[in-house]
């Protein structure tokens, strides 16, 4: 038995909250240390920097901010990236709805099919489909564009979505509807007036995972497009690892924290959401 | 019984497509033909390639046989190496971020470790960031001149362990490994969190009265109950593996010496950068094959009741 057990059981609660409280610190350390040194480094002049790289601004100043922020464009970065992510999701959504429906609610043949698919999808590696993707959107005249892109996303993304969403729809209890399908309401008038409606907390959920998994995609943004013009936020911030800024630290500092900003804001809203580990019940079923 | 035949299957789709008009076409057929166009035909188009030779452009492919296969297997010193290093990726991902996941979440869930709110938040929030920006930061932490995790070795006396931590091709990769993992540690803590709050109480309290301590409380009570969990954890753990690009995209691009090179970074490079498409599609393959090998040791060993449907 470890010393440690032995310590507690013993009732020595004091050496027990001192060991948790040394826990509580260095996870906080690790973890958030490095987000709080980026964030230090981003409101610094690059002089202040290279004179002491880890002490606190004595002279804040926003100026890394709006340097980088002209530099790379970062308006029609953020536009591209938050177009991506919106129409992306929401397709992706959109796809997976009845697909969950139907996976949740009826005995449909081929279902394992189907399961296979919707696995095979989302295990793929991404790399193995780079090159006809890029072709076939060459051939349909989607390569570099912001559609093509987003077609992409959506079809990528409908897998995980109707995962989630068929372990959203299975916790609906059937009542409702089999009081619905009694008085001869159809399939569509079910899942449009019944199980809809009752899975928006779900939709939620699928759709802010997919609308982060976008914001942080980069392979399919760096291959499909070739213009500055759409290029997302991740692949217009490799810039920032050239040799141009290499001798610069609060640039890329400052780049990253803009990158981030969204994402915050969306993390702050739904985080009880999505901490609370309920997409793990998509995939337990 | 007997095994359904295919046509009593065709059958039985049939009468229940004429019953579900709605249900099939939508819940099945589309999502079917959306699989088809950016999964199915890519896979064959890929296949297809790797017995060609193609610069990317040019209307006309030229046929070469199994000659990409062979330079692959016994000519490409790139592939082995990269493919090794995936290797590495992969043992790194599950000992690092995967076990500590674990025993954060168990800590967490036993209030050993208090502000289990805040834990959580503030080691998920990363899986939020894009490896870009996680890797942008840690080329700062870990800059030899002004990166603040030297500082911090040297200030507790182990400056003797400062090293290069990219520039050197011994353990560049590790860096890399590493600095994912960092990234990823919230995703099995969150699914393992998750997992311990689904274990009856009792359990744990029949262990502690027979007097398990914390340790034998993990390994032995805990562990078994989050069989499910693991198996979805460690099969998100080889494919992220399998996956790894954009760090070594944004840190390294494969230097020094190509010894940060990963299978999908190879990928990338032939194809795009050499124009060697036949090629690349070729190592596609090899990727391909690694996964279904993978997937298929994955569902065997581990699955068994994770996926029921």
């Amino acid at each position: 038995m470890s010393d440690v057990a032995f310590l507690m059981r013993q009732g020595s609660v004091a050496a027990g909250k001192l060991i948790g409280l040394m826990l509580l610190a260095a996870l906080v350390f690790v973890w958030l240390g490095p987000i709080i040194l980026v964030v230090i480094t981003s409101i610094k002049s690059n002089d202040a920097f290279l004179a002491g790289p880890f002490a606190l601004p004595t002279e804040p100043t926003f100026a890394p901010y709006v340097t980088v922020w002209n530099a790379l464009g970062f308006g029609r970065l953020l536009a591209n990236s938050f177009l991506y992510a919106t129409a992306g999701s929401a397709l992706a959504v959109i796809l997976a709805l009845v697909p969950s429906f139907a996976l949740s609610r009826f005995d449909v043949p081929g279902k394992k099919l189907v399961f296979g698919v919707i696995l095979t999808g989302l295990m793929l590696p991404l790399q193995t489909v780079l090159i006809p993707l890029y072709d076939t959107l060459r051939a349909l005249n989607l390569l570099d564009t912001r559609i093509g892109l987003i077609i992409v996303h959506a079809a990528y993304g409908m897998p995980a979505q109707i995962l989630i969403l068929r372990g959203f729809m299975t916790t609906i209890p059937r009542e409702i509807e089999k009081a619905a399908f009694l008085e001869g309401a159809t399939d569509f008038q079910v899942f449009w007036k019944v199980i809809l409606p009752l899975s928006v907390p779900g939709i939620t959920v699928g759709f802010t995972l997919n609308f982060i998994a976008i914001w942080k995609e980069f392979v399919f943004g760096l291959v499909l497009l070739n213009s500055e013009a759409n290029f997302p936020v991740t692949v217009g911030m490799l810039k920032l690892n050239s040799d141009r800024y290499m001798a610069v630290f609060n640039l890329p500092a400052a780049g990253l924290v803009i990158s981030q900003i969204p994402i915050v804001i969306l993390f702050l809203l739904s985080y009880r959401k999505l901490s609370s580990g309920n997409f793990a019940g998509a995939v337990k079923g | 019984m007997a095994q359904p035949s295919l046509a009593d299957e065709r059958t039985s789709f049939i009468r229940f497509a004429q019953s579900h008009k709605f249900v099939t076409l939508f819940g099945i057929l589309v999502p079917l033909a959306v699989f088809a166009v950016f999964v199915g035909y890519p896979i064959v188009f890929t296949a297809y390639l790797s017995f060609f030779d193609w610069n990317g452009m040019a209307p006309e492919k030229t046929f070469v046989g199994l000659q990409n296969y062979r330079y692959l297997l016994f000519s490409d010193k790139y592939f082995y190496t990269a493919l090794l290093n995936n290797v590495k990726w992969v043992g790194v991902t599950l000992s690092f971020p995967v076990l500590l996941g674990l025993i954060i979440a168990y800590g967490l869930r036993s209030r050993i470790i208090p502000l289990p709110a805040l834990i959580r938040t503030v080691i998920f929030f990363p899986v939020t960031m894009s490896l870009i920006s996680v890797g942008l930061m840690f080329l700062l932490i870990l800059n030899p001149l002004f990166g603040a995790f030297d500082a911090i070795l040297q200030s507790i006396g182990l400056g003797s362990l400062v090293m290069e931590w990219f520039g050197d091709y011994r353990i560049a990769l590790y860096t890399l490994a590493v600095v994912s993992g960092w990234a990823f540690t919230g995703m099995p803590m969150i699914l393992y969190f998750a997992g311990l709050g689904d274990v009856p109480k009792e359990t744990f309290d029949a262990a502690r009265i027979e007097g398990a301590g914390h340790f034998r409380m993990l390994t032995q009570v805990a562990v078994p109950q989050l069989r499910p969990v693991t198996a979805v954890v460690v099969m998100l753990t080889l494919f992220e593996s399998l996956r790894a690009f954009d760090l070594v995209a944004v840190m390294t691009k494969g230097a020094p010496f190509g010894s940060t090179n990963v299978l999908g970074y190879l990928v990338y490079l032939e194809s795009f950068w050499n124009s060697r498409f036949g090629y690349g599609a070729t190592l596609s393959v090899a990727i391909l094959v690694i996964s279904i090998l993978m997937a298929t040791f994955v569902m065997k060993k581990l699955m068994k009741g994770a996926f029921d449907v």
